[in-house]
């Protein structure tokens, strides 16, 4: 490592965060400033140009909410060609027939959807598996079907229409005395480009705030495992709900744009295949990358609106001509394609090549500023001033599982600043109980408190964050991203950042992203990873691993920690390193619960042990006492119970 | 009461697709989005084995079936199983969007979009039930969703087949150590599912005429009625279907057949917050 001094080097941290973000703006600028200048010549050869360009413009947006939800969150959608309908017409309608001033037609039309989207996602959200893609195609057949037969909308006719509005097309929107001229008629300035273009710019940069803020991670989080993304302190559903209306609003401004543009709506623009078109821009892109949408939608806008694809067609029509593929055929073949052989995406692979590149060096990893003075402040929760030294208690608790009796009157109590070990044989309801304390099920009867107050009954993620961190059985990690993000992940902003400052970035959050940065470097030196930080956390050793998940536990801050078989895997240096670790924690006030088999481990850093067997607490006391209890042996060794009898 | 009766009667177009999607969901947990284009596979098919005058119509009938089956396996095995790695790897649900593009694209371009009239289980005219006249092969359909449907409970009751569905979906690999091959399970009952599609394609289009987009409001229909029944039972498909056939019909009767669609997303709804898992879906709460 090189012995930079570490506040240049942080500075150039700094500086790269907003630089980066800097030149995401000059590049979509400069792609405006291309578009828009051929726009504003009014000339008439331009115009087909300047529809396609905005036409992309206006799935890029569409696709860019999709993202969040089917790339990040991983919510597979098959409506946002709907809500982008949606978008369309309600701003059209209000406009037109209802007379409405345009920009508040738009505003109105941009809520609307975002509440339709909320809403189908309050009712769906609550089931995993494919339920939400089923309800998303039928609302988007349904949609094309109410737009070609609903006779308010035109039906066939299109919106507005000649019989029913006396003109085929929207009036422009008159805005401080200019007119908003559509790119329709040479001779023209386009002008309504140029503000579809302001709009798409902000949004845009809106998005990628989204997408690579805590918030982002929550979605990723989400994608993942919703179990994990609970334990981060994330109300799942709530965010599950908070990214479906955002992805319904994007997919309506996309589609308020292309109304703005053609001044006229046909429901033939807006069928199933435009949904379909959406996902394949997400997924061809690269789902779950900023830019991956943006460039998903201009090859696929390009591909259906230009002739690219008809040598292609021309060469099957010479083989047969009745049986062929044309356009809505070959997109269906470039989505399996995509699906088999670019899962990632274009961007997606892009970034993978790059980081397996021998030539690029990994970015250096930050040396922590300070570590001992860092690490001393992650875990500096002192013990409460108040004489009740009880932490967590578990009481009479009990749990079934259909016939299976998985937990039975347990009880276990920690003290502050203290280590319990849960020991037993497999099967015996260990992991079952660290589930019941973290609310991933309900118990059937008994009380658990924490701090003095009652959290059975309530949702993981509130008692994560009155302070209960956790570690998995089998490690729960982003195997795909480094073990800073996956560290990154464990702070309380991945939960309550609100998406209005992750929308606005405002510069509060560049100072959040540089303390979070340092905090987390200093994580990583405390477990031991301080020169791992940029590796991929899948490529870690096992070690490391579960290394890695008591650092991003750590993040958040807890008073208690509950670590579920730390030990499992561990060669014995890293067994006597996790003991090390667990005691400088502990000397620090934190308290945890560790479930282990390990006995050695358990002795070493343990105040109290329950063991339990077959759901049931089998012997409470301290490590030399419980592993003293006959009970206890013949649990772990199987002896023959007659012979106690 | 027309309306009622006429709403039972279409549920078993929908409860036949429906159940195809319950047979792959409970063996597999994937579903095959394409349905509703291998139904209009089914009506094309029917009108290629038409002209066999050699063939006795239940033959012609088999082969649209057998056929059926054979692209179902092939689906399972080139566009399900590569894209179903696991538990988080939901790329099946638009390898087989796309291929159902594919398909669409391809009759369109091949047969044009006009309806073509198909012969073969042709049932022309109508009968009274309960003072109601009554489409024949709408009630031929019904009838078959029916038979079909006890046939499938029966099955999983009281065969070792209904076990090895369930122990298929719920833990692969130890079905394997046990000598049973998961694949195969998913392969006979994606050929089984989209079997059930051909012949409900081929009945439908002696109705209604053979279009590459016949499929398309059917699967909608189908999903709904499999999210209201419940994808876990195969009880689901013929219950959810009655609902939906009769609220369908019964606010198209009032309000017009495109609200009648409408009321049947709402009713989707309604189910999905109320009871998520479907009317006769089991809840629940498994171990992790």
């Amino acid at each position: 490592m090189s012995p930079n001094p570490a506040p240049s080097l942080l500075d150039r941290l700094r500086r790269g965060e907003a630089a980066r973000d800097l030149g995401f703006l000059v590049v979509l600028l400069a792609a405006a400033a291309w578009i828009a200048v051929p726009a504003l010549s009014g000339d008439g050869t331009t115009l087909a140009g300047t529809q396609t360009a905005a036409v992309v413009v206006a799935v890029a947006v569409a696709a860019a909410g999709l993202n969040l939800l089917s790339g990040h969150a991983r919510l597979i959608s098959l409506g946002q060609g709907a809500f982008f309908a949606i978008g369309a017409y309600v701003s059209a309608y209000l406009s037109v027939d209802s007379a409405l001033h345009p920009l508040v037609a738009i505003v109105v039309a941009l809520v609307v959807t975002a509440a339709f989207g909320g809403l189908l996602a309050l009712c769906t959200m609550r089931l995993r598996g494919p339920a939400f893609a089923m309800v998303t195609l039928v609302v988007a057949i349904l949609t094309e079907r109410v737009l070609a037969e609903w006779a308010p909308l035109g039906r066939l006719s299109g919106y507005p229409n000649t019989l029913d509005h006396g003109s085929g097309l929207m009036p422009p929107i008159e805005i401080f005395g200019t007119s908003l001229e559509p790119p329709l008629f040479a001779g023209t300035e386009a002008t309504v480009v140029v503000a579809i273009l302001v709009v798409a710019v902000v949004a845009l940069v809106g998005y990628r705030n989204v997408a690579r803020s805590p918030w982002g991670r929550s979605l990723h989080a989400i994608g993942t495992s919703e179990h994990l993304a609970a334990h981060l302190g994330v109300n799942v559903f709530g965010r599950k709900v908070a990214v479906m209306a955002l992805a319904s609003t994007y997919g309506a401004l996309g589609g308020v744009f292309y109304a703005q543009v053609f001044a006229h709506l046909q429901p033939e623009s807006f069928t199933m295949l435009l949904s379909i078109t959406m996902i394949l821009a997400v997924i061809l892109g690269g789902a779950g990358t900023v830019a991956g949408p943006l460039v998903g939608a201009v090859i696929i806008v390009l591909l259906q609106r230009t002739d690219v694809l008809t040598p292609l067609v021309d060469l099957q029509r010479q083989v047969s001509d009745t049986w062929y593929l044309s356009t809505p055929g070959l997109i269906g073949v470039l989505l399996v394609l995509t699906l088999a052989f670019l899962p990632q995406g274009i961007v997606g692979g892009l970034g993978e090549l790059a980081h397996r590149l021998p030539g690029r060096a990994a970015p250096a990893a930050a040396p922590a500023a300070a570590p001992q003075a860092a690490a001393a402040s992650a875990t500096a929760s002192s013990p409460a001033p108040d004489g009740d030294d009880v932490l967590l208690a578990v009481r009479g608790v009990s749990k079934s599982f259909g016939g299976i009796k998985a937990v039975q009157a347990a009880e276990l109590v920690v003290r502050r600043g203290t280590i319990h070990a849960v020991i037993g044989p497999n099967g015996a309801g260990k992991t079952t109980v660290a589930n019941l304390v973290t609310g991933v099920y309900g118990i059937d009867s008994g009380e658990i408190t924490f701090d003095g107050r009652r959290i059975d009954g309530r949702r993981t993620h509130a008692i994560v964050r009155a302070g209960v961190a956790r570690t998995f059985q089998t490690p729960l990690l982003f195997t795909h991203a480094s073990a800073t993000e996956n560290v990154l992940a464990g702070f309380p902003d991945t939960g309550r950042l609100p998406l209005v400052r992750a929308w606005l970035k405002d510069p509060g959050q560049y100072r959040r992203t540089r303390e979070l940065q340092d905090r987390a470097a200093a994580l990583l030196e405390l477990v031991g990873l301080g020169g791992d930080g940029h590796v991929e956390a899948g490529s870690l050793p096992y070690g490391k691993q579960r290394a890695l998940e008591i650092a991003r536990a750590l993040a958040s801050d807890p008073r208690l920690l509950i670590l579920d078989e730390p030990a499992a895997g561990l060669n014995t240096a890293e067994t006597a390193e996790l003991g090390r670790l667990m005691l400088t924690l502990r000397a620090q006030g934190l308290a945890m619960v560790v479930v282990e088999h390990h006995m050695d481990l358990v002795t070493q850093v343990s105040d109290e042990v329950t063991c339990m067997e077959s759901g049931a607490v089998l012997a409470h006391g301290t490590a030399a006492e419980v592993l003293a209890e006959p009970a206890v042996v013949e649990a772990y060794l199987g002896v023959e119970m007659e012979e106690t009898a | 009461m027309d309306a009622v009766v006429s709403g039972i009667v279409l549920a078993g177009l929908y409860a036949l697709v429906g159940q195809g999607l319950v047979l792959t969901f409970v063996t597999t947990r994937t579903l095959n989005f394409a349905s509703g284009e291998l139904l209009a596979v089914g009506g094309f098919l029917a009108l290629g084995v038409g002209s066999w005058s050699w063939l006795p119509t239940p033959g012609k009938l088999a082969v649209v079936v057998l056929v059926g089956g054979a692209l179902g396996a092939v689906v399972h095995r080139w566009l399900v199983l590569p894209f179903a790695r696991g538990e988080h790897d939901s790329r099946w649900l638009l390898s087989t969007v796309g291929i159902s593009y594919v398909l669409l694209n391809l009759f369109t371009n091949g047969e044009g979009a006009n309806p073509q009239r198909v012969e073969l289980t042709r049932n022309p005219g109508t009968v009274e039930v309960l003072g109601v006249g009554v489409n024949k092969q709408s009630l031929v359909i019904a009838v078959i969703a029916v038979v079909v449907t006890l046939a499938l409970v029966a099955a999983s009751r009281w065969t070792s087949g209904g076990v090895i569905m369930r122990a298929v979906a719920e833990d692969p690999r130890t079905v394997a150590l046990m000598g049973i091959s998961p694949r195969l399970v998913g392969a006979v009952a994606y050929a089984a599912a989209t079997a059930l599609a051909a012949l409900a394609g081929v009945l439908w289009a002696s109705e209604v005429g053979a279009t590459p987009g016949l499929g398309v409001h059917v699967l909608v229909s189908a999903f709904a009625v499999a999210v209201i029944g419940g994808l876990t039972s195969f009880w689901g498909p013929l219950v959810g279907a009655v609902v939906f056939g009769v609220v369908v019909q019964v606010s198209a009767y009032e309000l017009g057949a495109l609200w009648g669609q409408v009321a049947g997303l709402a009713l989707v709804i309604v189910v999905l917050v109320l009871r998520p898992e479907g009317l006769v879906g089991r809840r629940m709460e498994a171990k992790l």
